[in-house]
């Protein structure tokens, strides 16, 4: 199978600014870097955001808690694990109450077979009940749906970019 | 069973199993077009699933997928992805249409490709249920068009979470006219690929 890489020009080129957060992971970065996740489907992409010190990270979340599953792999992508984690490191030490939070994903790639159809309605819940915990607000979040999502967040203003094939650019 | 742990002969097995079922799959398909449809398969590989979507183009590549979940003996889950210029050719080609008519996906389109996949994904599994006689069966098949990283999360995820092997047949079939190029994925949960293992003699 040969590998498109233009595939209309929605996309930003990744450059030495991007820091690319992959399944299961999370990152920290400083204003001018950006973070991106690409591909987010019933995952939940979380950005955490300090404007103070435009520093911001961002976890790529795939399943409420470890109790989940009996495999092995990164703890990161955990809801449970992945947030308290993330707002640790993007605070470093100052006070968390700077912080902010913007969510996307959650979608529902395939319907019919339950159970776990609903894993992304789950995660998204996961994630806004240990943001509850943390005390760190919810400023905007687009999820549920079909369709799959990339989001990138920019440090200096906040400003969150979801981009989608279904509806192309959407900011938060 | 971890899938980097495979020995070259559990490898070669897989990979056999593989073929084979893509070879039926292309039986399949002649039948359903009325013309010779002759297959190759140019690769063949056992990857871990963090590797799959680099297969398939990168994350945000757009393909089309139709995905089977298996009940049965064997569980897992059986993945037939197109990228979005070969699915169109694809839906061309079962509509006798000349390649290159649909310009974009519309409901037509995805039913048709959605039902042949399912014959085709049939097909494969009757082969490696009777190479390894063992009773599975797929789930009705759902259809996706979007990111091929989205789209293998919303697989993995509904696996049970378990799978961590796939299987990979790039295949292409090629009628007198044109080709169509595929990847037809096996996800074997950990127990059954052990199961699949032992049956064909090299666990």
């Amino acid at each position: 199978m040969s590998t498109t890489g233009d595939i209309g020009g929605l996309w930003a080129a990744p450059d030495d600014l991007t820091v690319l957060v992959s399944t299961g992971e999370i990152a920290v970065a400083v204003h001018p870097q950006r973070l991106v996740t690409p591909a987010l489907g019933s995952c939940i992409g979380l950005t955490l955001w300090d404007a103070f010190n435009r520093r911001g990270g961002m976890a790529h979340i795939m399943l409420p808690s470890p109790a989940e599953t009996r495999l092995g792999g990164l703890a990161d992508r955990f809801a449970s694990v992945a947030v308290p984690r993330l707002a640790e490191a993007v605070a470093g030490g100052a006070p968390r109450y700077r912080l902010v939070a913007k969510i996307a994903g959650g979608a529902t790639m395939f319907g019919g077979d339950a159970g776990m159809a609903s894993i992304g309605v789950r995660n998204a819940e996961a994630v806004k009940h240990e943001l509850g915990l943390l005390r760190i607000p919810l400023l905007a979040e687009d999820i549920g749906g079909t369709h799959a999502r990339t989001m990138e967040l920019y440090l200096d203003t906040g400003l969150v970019v979801v981009r989608s094939y279904r509806y192309g650019i959407r900011e938060l | 069973m971890d899938p980097r742990s495979l020995s070259a002969i559990q490898r070669d097995a897989l990979g056999e199993v593989g073929s084979i079922g893509a070879g039926h799959a292309a039986t399949a398909l002649s039948q359903m077009l009325g013309m010779p449809v002759d297959i190759d398969v140019p690769d063949l590989q056992v990857l871990s699933l963090p590797e799959v979507p680099t297969v398939l183009g990168g994350p945000e590549n757009l393909v089309g997928a139709v995905y089977s979940r298996l009940l049965g003996d064997l569980g897992g889950g059986l993945l037939f992805v197109l990228e979005r210029d070969a699915f169109l050719h694809l839906a061309d080609l079962l509509r006798s249409r000349a390649p290159g008519t649909s310009k974009s996906l519309g409901a037509a389109e995805e039913a048709t490709v959605t039902h042949a996949a399912s014959v085709l994904l049939s097909a494969y599994l009757a082969a490696v249920a009777r190479l390894t006689e063992l009773s599975t069966l797929p789930a009705p098949p759902e259809f996706a068009f979007d990111m091929s990283g989205a789209i293998l999360e919303g697989v993995t995820t509904q696996i049970g979470l378990k799978a961590e092997t796939a299987i990979l047949v790039l295949t292409r079939f090629c009628t007198l006219e044109t080709s169509v190029d595929a990847a037809l994925f096996y996800l074997p949960d950990p127990d059954s690929l052990d199961v699949m293992l032992g049956r064909l003699g090299v666990l």
